[in-house]
């Protein structure tokens, strides 16, 4: 692992809304140039961990550190350097598009015009439309305008392609890829949010699944679709109460089975030879399909 | 040429990138001189991570499979491999004894498997020399 100081680290981080523990334990660490995904159902805690990064709220206990600050003692360091994407965007309604980006770039010390110019004749934003005006997707998009042109280190990404249709969310990946880390490869970092697992695929480098407040799997994304894998067998008969060691069963339609393994398929498919299958196939998960089977008590998918 | 990437295989991203590229010169898909996409819009078409499309080319080029020219961009070399012939050979060596191995699982047996190997290196002549006409 690198030494370099990493962009997010979250250590035993709880915090509480009464009696309730929205996050309860999340350790994760971030290194700088990756992208990081955020995998949680809903209410495991992922916007609860996020605002806590932004000092929107205090940890009840543990620590957060953003490029090795606390954002509440160093809020405005920690605040130039990075950009927030949320799910659900708040603008001015009174502001046209071009007094917003006006607005935003008002609070920053770098504003790249090029990259502004960029994006708008890409998006095709109406300049002079009032923010009230805009379709969802038009809204998001301007946000992702006023995230990106200060070239912040650290781009911060909650739900952002939820509930909008799939040439906008296309569109919105793009531009993260190109205009966001193009721009400084190898330190443009960003951490994101989702439950459009499949769509952010390609550009996850590691990711945490979180469930109920915790950690429960933290990987790179290679490793994960290399160790988490899926087995199909056609048997000539099915033994009653078939048990294979070290696999998970899926599913099973009559002589037809289907496992899940983790790290250990040559193992498996060794154990399955004995029952003589018809057929036997192996496929990696996808990492929406690992987070499925992680987050799915075993026997509740057969 | 085109690429097509499979998150169902266990294989890394990267390295279906660099097997992609390397195929497209073996089948005559891609040719010396050729230029590669550079990694910004391949990176957006494929909507991977640049870095991921970095790596392949970081890799393609170590192997001597393509070269970048600084501000022109990344070309197939079509150069011979920079490595001494021992070394090809057991590059070589290793791939087989998957194939090997698979086939021994298979009941596939020598014979078959020869025949099967001769077949796949004119299957990939062919289609080198068809390219070539085009």
């Amino acid at each position: 692992m690198s030494t370099q100081t990493p962009a997010i680290e979250v250590t035993d981080l709880v915090r509480r809304y009464g009696r309730t523990d929205a996050v309860n334990g999340l350790s994760l660490r971030v290194q700088p140039g990756r992208c990081y995904g955020f995998f949680g159902r809903n209410g495991a805690g992922k916007t609860t961990t996020i605002k806590c990064l932004l000092d929107l709220l205090r940890p009840t206990s543990g620590s957060v550190k953003v490029f090795g600050l606390d954002p509440a003692r160093h809020e405005v360091e920690v605040k130039t350097r990075l950009s927030y994407v949320p799910d659900q965007v708040g603008f001015y309604p009174w502001m046209t598009v071009r007094d917003t980006l006006e607005y935003a770039a008002s609070f920053r010390s770098h504003w790249n015009r090029d990259t502004e110019r960029g994006l708008l004749d890409q998006f095709r934003l109406p300049l002079g439309h009032k923010t009230n005006h805009l379709s969802k997707g038009q809204r998001t998009q301007l946000a992702l305008i006023a995230a990106i042109c200060p070239e912040p280190d650290l781009l911060v990404l909650d739900e952002p392609t939820s509930g909008l249709d799939p040439i906008v969310r296309r569109e919105f990946i793009q531009t993260v890829i190109g205009a966001y880390q193009d721009g400084a490869p190898g330190t443009r970092t960003v951490f994101v949010s989702t439950h459009l697992i499949s769509e952010f695929e390609g550009l996850i480098d590691d990711f945490t699944i979180i469930d109920n407040g915790t950690e429960v799997l933290t990987l790179d994304a290679d490793t994960a679709r290399a160790r988490y894998q899926k087995i199909y067998v056609r048997l000539p008969s099915v033994p009653h109460g078939l048990a294979i060691e070290g696999a998970r069963l899926l599913h099973q339609r009559g002589r037809e089975l289907q496992f899940v393994v983790n790290g250990n398929a040559d193992d498996v498919r060794t154990r399955l030879a004995v029952h003589s299958p018809e057929t036997i196939e192996t496929e990696s998960l996808t990492l929406e399909e690992i987070f499925v089977a992680t987050l799915t008590p075993a026997g509740a998918a057969a | 040429m085109l690429f097509e990437l499979n998150y169902k295989s266990a294989k890394p991203v990267y390295l279906q990138v660099v097997d992609q590229v390397r195929a497209a010169v073996a089948s005559g898909a891609a040719r010396a001189g050729d230029m590669l996409p550079s990694i910004r819009p391949l990176a957006e078409e494929l909507r991977v991570n640049r870095n991921t499309i970095a790596k392949a080319y970081t890799e393609l080029e170590s192997q001597g499979v393509i070269q970048t020219l600084a501000g022109k961009g990344c070309f197939i070399t079509g150069q011979a491999s920079p490595l001494r012939k021992d070394a090809r050979l057991k590059l070589v060596t290793e791939d087989i004894d998957d194939a090997v191995i698979a086939a021994h699982h298979l009941q596939v047996d020598k014979a078959e498997f020869v025949r099967l190997a001769a077949d796949r290196f004119e299957a990939f002549a062919k289609r080198r020399a068809r390219a070539l006409q085009d």
